[in-house]
């Protein structure tokens, strides 16, 4: 093991930490609004082939990204419309919003597969900083994204708990009724949450699509967007912890591949399911703790509002 | 919003739901032919090409019913539990623990005669089946851990644990290095009904039936809805709850994986033999049966059905240069156009000033 694997190591453990965050971040909003989406796998998918689309017929990698947000964000608004304005169950709407994307950006990502990527994010020219040994290489030699990715988190964090804008969404996914009869707009805000998750998750897939993994094929997200999802329980709907524990699974994804190099003699293989077990753990451990304790899930999460039936 | 709010009807539309699915569909087909323009291929056609694949000869109808039996029992295993109000998201990776198990007991004892290997190997893939389905169990029932998420996280774990298996121990030499398990002995592969159905298709029907009556007529089906609809007319009705949440998830768990089981020792192709994509999405599509039949195994059978055929009709159309994936795009479709469809069975769309006068 040398220098430059590990370093390379950890260039990848930042790339799908970074894939996961912004997919669990988008998640994390909407579950705070009280909307549980099942769909962050096919959004992804979604964001990733519009993404990728743009970028091979543009070259343009802002372009491509900001399709890939608008499109995340439209196609999460199907759940919107199905599962919060008309009310249908959250967890068949979003298993469906999953399969529908996937299959969908399949049929559209057909005469995309094994194309070279049009447009990618380049790592950043930071002058002095990238001569740092060690970090200048895989911290400050990230592509923009990671940076954003920081940013959004921290924007999250902010947004939910210093401002009004956050209290009305905690309080909507918290209790609807009460929301509304302090005048809150209970429909909209979910709306606009699970719009923003779309976008968030489009996002995730355009990074998956340019950067981590340039090229389309189908199923390209590999169950990446249930890991996201995971990652909210593990991360108790805290952006922080959230962040924290997407570099935690970013780690086993980026080690997956590495282990023989490192000379483990473990199935990879083996090694993937880890993300799901820990979640599994965690899930049993936080029920065990909190038993006496309010959950840290929103009161509200998954359950549908309507006003002449509270 | 915008002038209109939804309204609950006094009494729900009658045949609402048969009503619904027929909205979905037509919904799906028009979505689905603005996808296929977008191709260049003519919808009309295309269609006409899919119903004629799954209905149009014996061949097609028996490989419609051959791939209802995994949709129906995944279908039928979601819908136990979710008369009870509880989601098994996990029938993805119970038809993938089904199909493990049964390879299992194959490898064992290959040289057992069919009349005593096929009802093992049968019961092995519901008891894998259950016991992917246990620990969440336990769990939702003492802890009450959701059981959506800890269902949804072993799909996962399973699809991952037959990928392990088929690339390592369970490898098949002879395969040039194909990641597959080596090909069931032939006393295992169930008998054939007709052209390419096998008898999977009629034990399939026969759970769907007895699961449809038992759960209509007895008193046990009757304690789960109640269940279901209500925690505190089920403790004032002296029904135990955990019980009932511990058994319903495991029982569904082994519905399931005597799916998985079906799909691996009666499936058209030969020979058959343990792969990686054994559940093929069927897991995750009888969730949408379940919720299509709302809940009812009757309901199941036919969705079931319906949904083999666009399947079928998926595989036909591909060998035209349209993309299989459009068979799961249709079924999604319909499920979102049905569940829109369906709100208006219960509540209907009034515009907000007539709506006041009458509450005034």
């Amino acid at each position: 093991m040398n220098e430059e694997t590990l370093i390379g190591l950890f260039l990848s453990v930042i790339e799908f930490g970074t894939l996961l965050y912004l997919a669990a971040l988008g998640e994390l909003i909407a579950e705070k609004s009280g909307v549980l989406n099942l769909g962050v796998e096919g959004m992804m998918a979604m964001g990733g082939v519009a993404a990728f689309w743009v970028g091979v017929e543009t070259g343009n990698p802002w372009l491509a990204l900001l399709v890939a947000i608008m499109v995340g964000a439209l196609f999460a608004s199907i759940h919107g419309l199905v599962a919060v304005v008309l009310g249908a169950d959250q967890v068949v709407s979003g298993l469906a919003l999953t399969i529908l994307g996937v299959g969908v950006s399949a049929f559209l990502g057909k005469d995309y597969v094994s194309q070279a990527p049009g447009a990618r994010f380049e790592a950043l020219n930071l002058g002095p900083l990238n001569d740092i040994p060690w970090i200048g290489e895989f911290i400050f030699g990230q592509s923009i994204i990671p940076w954003l990715a920081l940013a959004l988190g921290i924007i999250t964090w902010f947004v939910l708990t210093r401002t009004r804008i956050g209290l009305v969404l905690r309080a909507v996914g918290e209790s609807a009724s009460a929301a509304d009869s302090a005048g809150s707009p209970v429909v909209l805000t979910r709306l606009i949450a699970v719009a923003i998750g779309g976008a968030l998750a489009g996002m995730s897939g355009a990074y998956l699509t340019m950067s981590l993994a340039p090229g389309w094929s189908e199923g390209t997200t590999a169950g990446r967007g249930w890991i996201a999802l995971a990652l909210v329980i593990f991360g108790a709907w805290k952006p922080g912890r959230v962040g924290v524990g997407a570099l935690l699974f970013g780690g086993l994804l980026a080690l997956e591949p590495r282990l023989q190099t490192f000379g483990v003699e473990i199935s990879p293989i083996l090694l993937s399911m880890l993300p799901y077990v820990l979640t599994i753990a965690a899930m049993i451990a936080l029920s065990i703790r909190s038993r006496n304790r309010p959950s840290a899930a929103p009161a509200a999460l998954g359950s549908t509002y309507r006003r002449e039936e509270r | 919003m915008f002038g209109f709010r939804l309204q609950k009807r006094e009494t729900p539309l009658p045949g609402g739901q048969i009503r619904a699915f027929i909205v979905g569909l037509l919904v799906a087909l028009l979505i689905g032919a603005l996808l296929l323009l977008m191709v260049d291929q003519n919808p009309l056609d295309i269609y006409a090409k899919m119903f004629s694949a799954a209905f149009g000869s014996s061949q097609g109808i028996s490989t419609t019913l051959t791939r209802a039996v995994p949709l129906g029992l995944a279908g039928l295993a979601v819908a136990v539990a979710g008369s009870m109000g509880l989601w098994n998201i996990g029938a993805e990776g119970q038809i993938i623990a089904g199909a493990m198990g049964a390879a299992w007991v194959a490898r064992l004892g290959p040289d057992l005669a069919g009349p005593a290997l096929i009802p093992l190997m049968l019961f092995a893939a519901a008891i894998f089946g259950g016991l992917l389905a246990f620990g969440p169990a336990i769990a939702r029932a003492q802890l009450g851990v959701n059981e959506i998420i800890t269902t949804l996280m072993l799909n996962e774990i399973a699809l991952r644990a037959v990928r392990y298996l088929v690339n390592g121990p369970w490898k098949d030499p002879d395969s040039f290095n194909f990641p597959q398990a080596p090909a069931l002995p032939e006393q295992s592969v169930l008998p054939t009904l007709f052209d390419r159905a096998s008898i999977a298709v009629l034990i399939a029907a026969a759970v769907l039936l007895v699961f449809g009556v038992y759960a209509s007529r007895s008193a046990w089906g009757y304690e789960l809805r109640v269940a279901g609809s209500s925690e505190s007319a089920a403790k004032y009705a002296g029904i135990s709850l955990k019980k009932k949440i511990f058994t319903v998830l495991v029982l569904s768990g082994t519905i399931a994986g005597l799916g998985g089981g079906l799909v691996l020792m009666g499936s058209s192709s030969s020979p058959s033999r343990l792969v990686e994509g054994v559940a093929n999405g069927w897991g995750f599509a009888g969730i949408i049966v379940a919720a299509l039949a709302l809940m009812r195994p009757s309901g199941v059978a036919a969705v079931a059905v319906a949904f083999g055929a666009v399947q079928v009709g998926g595989l036909r159309i591909q060998t035209l240069g349209v993309p299989a994936s459009v068979a799961n795009t249709l079924q999604a479709l319909i499920l979102f156009g049905a569940l829109a469809a369906a709100v208006f069975t219960n509540y209907k769309l009034t515009r907000r000033s007539a709506a006041q006068a009458v509450t005034a």
